[in-house]
């Protein structure tokens, strides 16, 4: 997985910021993404503070010290990363990256790092530092690839995902999400994207009345349906910007007969806290698990989202019950089985373009989702087309880690993040991408866009609505002479 | 000379010996007990067992990584490994010693093969220094230390070697043959104060990372009362 680095113009393209030189002397942090205003006195001594209290309240320390023990500084990890491979910056070999973090951590929670200070004195702490992680962080979209590919099996996501939440402790967070999750936590429509219940309502109105223009076919989406077998939760961003993935998970739902619902008490699967602060992770899934308890419901269905499936699927169990916890099922999952089972019937004469599949991160990497959706494209699109690499090691969009959210960063992400893919995407030949995770379908989109390339995007359920065959029991509905079974 | 080598192969290498395996012992109690902690405080217990050993197996086998790595460094890093620890293990002259002294012994590689493993883990050795200081990556991310075990591995590789196949006096075998058990006396002794204690620890990786990702539950609170955040808005 190899290319050659962005040239001079590219770079300059990539590294520009839009923040105003006032905004980065006041806040005296020079980093592309907006933050909002903090206190930014006595910054080493906080970051040590809160670093030290995460260090006693969760499970970091003894992975830090299995980390810090192990590290071989091969650079092994700099072969599988797409945004080193874009730069050829020393500072984006993911090796070089957590060290920034581990050197804080060795040098003042290690006994050898603590007489170290004692004879010499010295920190490794300064405002400095703060920046330059500030910075690093946020360029890494902590897809993990490298974590594969180090010999030793060290997690630098792990590490990014810890350097950006002891950061956001501090003050010092992309401010695109930390709006989004206050508007999710402490706005009156609870969601990210501020999508009052009404204007929710109006718009599963219109896409049933569009389904059954298309289909023939009643489908609905229902709400507030106690006792559902399924309380779906899709990134809230899908209602206003992936109707087709909607109305195909809908028509799923009408094909296969199983019970399911959207809570209109909470309908937000996006969950920021895993891309920059544990404690807000903890507090949206705590959200989903309380909604779907109010309905009653069985089990947590997640959308097409690739960070809101990890996310509910691994701390849904943390934060929400351990073994009594509900279960969680991705639609992916969900869709799949029902194909499999022979519930689901897809005409294979509908989807004639060349399609080809991009594996989310947060599905694949650990192996979770990856041959699933594979098989119900194969099913009922002729001409697919496999991309190299995929599965576990696929390449990631460049939007990941949250940094698709963060609009301001665009150059960076389809320049320098998303090179790869693009060369990917290009080498493939497709003319339909499907990607089942809204970051990485907004990613995707963007890079099609700035990178020239004729294809689009959508999700696996757009392909499912178009192709999807209903058995003569559905109740169909006479519309202006058409053919009526019952 | 001889009784240099007489107290580097008897006293000194036990005492390096012991150092070593209670270094690893230590490191492991740590690695084991940190392991428990984090098990016990997660609130979800259940390890992907299935990805955490096929990951572990394709590390400890990287038959995978050999045939399809693009990279010269992962390639010749494989193979070195694998002639630093078969070349000293299942050297005849080791197990006959080992056999003579705890009565311990097990099938040694045929000479030839010996010849040309020890040659290669030597000519592969001097190509990771040459590595490690070419390339950029590397050299700027290299501590003195990942440059010392590089040229303290050579020692006894490479003193073994000439002793073993290289007509020389007898005054320069001994004095080679001293430096070649006191240089891997001093390797025991370094390898659990150093990177090298991966030997014990990377097996575990995976697993560690799986726990990794299994936080305690309420969290939020805890650290939020630490820090007297508690009810501070997003």
């Amino acid at each position: 997985m190899k290319t050659k680095s962005i040239n001079d113009e590219e770079r300059r393209k990539a590294f520009s910021s839009t923040k105003s030189q006032e905004v980065i002397e006041k806040q005296k942090l020079n980093v592309r993404y907006h933050v909002e205003d903090f206190d930014n006195s006595d910054l080493p001594r906080r970051f040590l503070e809160v670093f030290a209290a995460i260090l006693k309240h969760s499970n970091y320390k003894f992975v830090l010290d299995h980390f810090v023990r192990l590290t071989a500084r091969c650079s092994q990890c700099a072969v599988a990363c797409h945004i080193y491979q874009a730069t050829g910056d020393i500072k984006d070999v993911p090796c070089y990256r957590s060290n920034l973090l581990l050197d804080v951590y060795r040098r003042h929670f290690t006994m050898g790092g603590l007489l170290k200070g004692k004879i010499t004195g010295e920190w490794s702490i300064t405002n400095e530092k703060i920046e330059e992680m500030a910075d690093s962080f946020w360029n890494c979209t902590a897809c993990r690839r490298c974590t594969i590919e180090c010999p030793l099996g060290i997690d630098h996501g792990l590490i990014t995902h810890l350097g950006r939440y002891i950061l956001s402790e501090i003050g010092i967070a992309p401010r695109a999400l930390v709006v989004s999750t206050r508007a999710q936590l402490e706005g009156p429509h609870r969601n990210t994207s501020a999508i009052p219940v009404p204007a929710l309502k109006d718009t599963l109105e219109f896409l049933e009345s569009d389904m059954l223009e298309d289909k023939s076919i009643r489908i609905t989406f229902p709400l507030d349906v106690v006792g559902a077998e399924y309380v779906f939760f899709p990134a809230v961003s899908d209602f206003l910007m992936e109707a087709e993935t909607l109305m195909g998970i809908a028509a799923v739902f009408a094909a296969t007969g199983d019970s399911w619902t959207i809570g209109t008490g909470y309908f937000d699967g996006i969950n920021y806290g895993l891309f920059y602060n544990d404690r807000i992770m903890e507090r949206v899934v705590r959200n989903i698990d309380a909604e779907t308890r109010r309905l009653n419901g069985k089990k947590i269905l997640i959308g097409e989202c690739g960070h809101a499936s990890r996310v509910a699927k691994q701390y849904i169990p943390t934060y929400c019950g351990g073994e009594n916890a509900l279960p969680v099922v991705s639609i992916l999952e969900y869709t799949y089985n029902a194909w499999k089972e022979g519930r689901l019937k897809l005409d294979p004469e509908v989807v004639t373009e060349r399609v080809a599949y991009h594996d989310p991160c947060n599905l694949a990497r650990n192996r979770w989702i990856v041959n699933q959706p594979r098989e119900v494209l194969k099913a009922f699109c002729k001409n697919y087309v496999e991309m190299t690499p995929s599965g576990d090691r696929n390449i990631c969009c460049g939007g990941g880690g949250g940094t698709v959210s963060i609009d301001e960063i665009r150059p960076y992400r389809t320049i320098v993040g998303g090179k790869l893919k693009a060369e990917q995407i290009r080498r493939s030949g497709c003319e339909v991408l499907v990607a089942p995770c809204a970051n990485c379908k907004k990613q995707l989109r963007e890079l099609v866009e700035d990178q020239n390339l004729s294809c689009k995007v959508v999700g696996l359920h757009d392909l499912i609505y178009r192709a999807i065959v209903f058995d003569k029991e559905i109740d169909r509905v006479e519309m202006e002479g058409k053919a009526c079974n019952r | 000379m001889q009784s240099i080598i007489d107290f580097a192969r008897g006293p000194l290498f036990r005492l390096c010996f012991t150092i070593m395996l209670l270094g690893l012992l230590r490191v492991l109690f740590i690695e084991f007990w940190g392991i428990y902690k984090a098990y016990s405080k997660a609130c979800d217990k259940q390890i992907p067992w299935r990805l955490v050993l096929s990951r572990t197996f394709e590390w400890l086998i990287p038959a995978r990584k050999l045939v399809k790595s693009g990279d010269v460094y992962s390639f010749v890093s494989i193979l070195f490994h694998i002639g630093l620890i078969a070349a000293p293990v299942f050297l005849f002259a080791h197990i006959t010693l080992l056999k003579s002294s705890i009565g311990i012994g097990w099938l040694s590689l045929p000479y030839k093969f010996e010849f040309w493993l020890t040659l290669s883990t030597i000519i592969l050795s001097f190509f990771l220094l040459v590595l490690r200081i070419a390339r950029r990556t590397i050299r700027l991310l290299s501590r003195p230390e990942d440059y010392l075990w590089l040229i303290l591995i050579l020692f006894p590789f490479v003193t073994g070697f000439v002793c073993a196949n290289i007509d020389i006096s007898a005054t320069l075998y001994e004095f080679l043959m001293a430096v070649h058990v006191i240089s891997a006396d001093l390797i025991f002794a370094l390898i659990p104060f150093t990177k090298i204690v991966h030997c014990v620890l990377a097996p575990f990786s995976q697993f560690v990372d799986a726990l990794a990702w299994k936080f305690p539950a309420r969290t939020d609170e805890d650290i939020a009362l630490t820090l007297n955040k508690k009810g501070i808005p997003v």
